[in-house]
């Protein structure tokens, strides 16, 4: 309770402050763009679950600081939370991920691998990533949040520029090493595009050039004791973010549930301020000079 | 505790990364040149010189932070108004800026529109240096 109450402040400090740059719509998928060296973006998300039959609805933030650490190697870290309606407010974990870049010029299909380690509890419904089989959300926080889950994630990251738009594809690889669960197996798949291609001469909020829009299909694909879509979560997400200011943005998702294992919707709604600069600002300090 | 000292390295391990690269020196790097046919390339905005007002909006929100808001350039950032950078071509300019350097900090933004990256280099030739002595 006291974990979630830090987030929600957390969320709350954040969206006062003035915040840059237009964010990748998606909210699943990952494409080849990696944060600018030295820049720290810090954004506030959340999925609000819509279950099907007359299972509880949930509310689950997350907050991200994601550090662009050389050109080539961008590193995360996630602090989890879930809120089911009638039940508890929970600090479900964390998460830290790298995406490192192994080619250095723009290609046809451009790789990033990626390395997570989470350790998190059961009752975690954010949803960053659907993998193996279809998740069971009706036990009560209670009992689920004594659960605990540390995995480890591996993705293949493929991403496109093909004009001004974008085409990703990630596969995704994880091994919980609480349980054994096998490995499960999932996909994300993305295309999104800026809505103008040209900057006009004045600043604007509203105008079209703040916007891109796309679309996500992402679900699990079983694990190596079951692989394949039986008993698997499929969604099929419109993606829109919209850049309010140099240093603000906001993205918006509706994801609708494909399959009988998927819950109905999953909203998303995420804010994300961006710092440029960060790592020279602290570099200074500790040389001394600006 | 465990947690804690795993979190502990992590920070300390981005420290260390982030000040080997801010130690680097500021040196040309010789291997960073346009394929002849990129360099080539001519600025489909070359007649739409109205349209380098973008470029600037652009340049202050996406550049500035490291090259300065006049491209003078910010620590290992080069200067973009000297006369290395303005010798090259708008289609060598429009190349790195779509392939960035990553090995030496400069991003790539191909993941602006292929046009608002033009406008950039529309901008960049109106990057003026101070005049000598000054």
């Amino acid at each position: 309770m006291r974990a979630c109450f830090w987030l929600a402040a957390l969320a709350a400090l954040l969206a006062a402050m003035p915040a840059h740059g237009q964010e990748s719509p998606y909210f699943v998928t990952y494409s080849h763009h990696l944060e600018e060296p030295g820049n720290l973006e810090i954004a506030a998300a959340s999925t609000i679950g819509v279950p099907k039959g007359n299972e509880r609805a949930y509310f689950a933030p997350w907050i991200e600081l994601e550090y662009g650490v050389l050109g080539r190697w961008t590193s995360e870290l996630y602090l989890e939370g879930q809120s089911t309606a009638g039940q508890s407010s929970i600090f479900t974990g964390w998460r830290w991920e790298n995406r490192v870049r192994p080619l250095l010029r723009e290609h046809l299909f451009n790789p990033v691998l990626y390395f997570e380690y989470e350790d998190i509890n059961e009752a975690d419904k954010i949803q960053k990533e659907i993998v193996g089989h279809a998740l069971d959300f009706s036990e009560p926080n209670s009992e689920v949040r004594r659960e605990h889950a540390r995995e480890i994630e591996g993705k293949l990251i493929l991403s496109s520029q093909a004009r001004d738009w974008n085409i990703s594809e990630n596969f995704i690889v994880e091994k919980n090493l609480s349980h054994d669960e096998g490995v499960e197996f999932g996909y994300a798949l993305g295309v999104s595009r800026p809505l103008a291609n040209l900057a006009s001469p004045q600043r604007c909020v509203f105008c079209r050039e703040n916007f891109a829009a796309g679309l996500e299909l992402y679900g699990g694909l079983g694990s190596t004791e079951q692989f394949g879509f039986s008993d698997t979560a499929h969604y099929l997400a419109p993606v829109i973010s919209w850049r309010l200011a140099d240093n603000h943005s906001v993205r918006f998702s509706p994801a609708f549930g494909l399959t009988h294992g998927s819950e109905r919707m999953l909203l998303r709604f995420g804010y994300s301020y961006e710092i440029q600069g960060f790592g020279r600002k602290v570099a200074s300090l500790f040389r001394g000079k600006p | 505790m465990r947690k804690k000292i795993k979190i502990a390295i992590a920070i300390v391990m981005s420290v260390v990364a982030l000040w080997g690269a801010a130690q680097r020196p500021r040196q040309p790097d010789l291997h960073w040149q346009a394929p002849a046919q990129a360099a080539a390339q001519p600025n489909p905005l070359a007649n739409q010189p109205q349209t380098e007002v973008g470029g600037r909006k652009l340049f202050r929100r996406l550049c500035s932070s490291c090259h300065g808001p006049a491209g003078a350039g910010i620590g290992q950032a080069p200067n973009l108004q000297s006369f290395d950078t303005q010798v090259q071509t708008d289609g060598t300019l429009f190349w790195k800026i779509t392939n960035g350097n990553l090995d030496r900090g400069m991003p790539s933004f191909a993941n602006l529109p292929g046009l608002e990256r033009w406008q950039l280099v529309l901008h960049l030739r109106h990057l003026e240096e101070p005049a000598k002595g000054h």
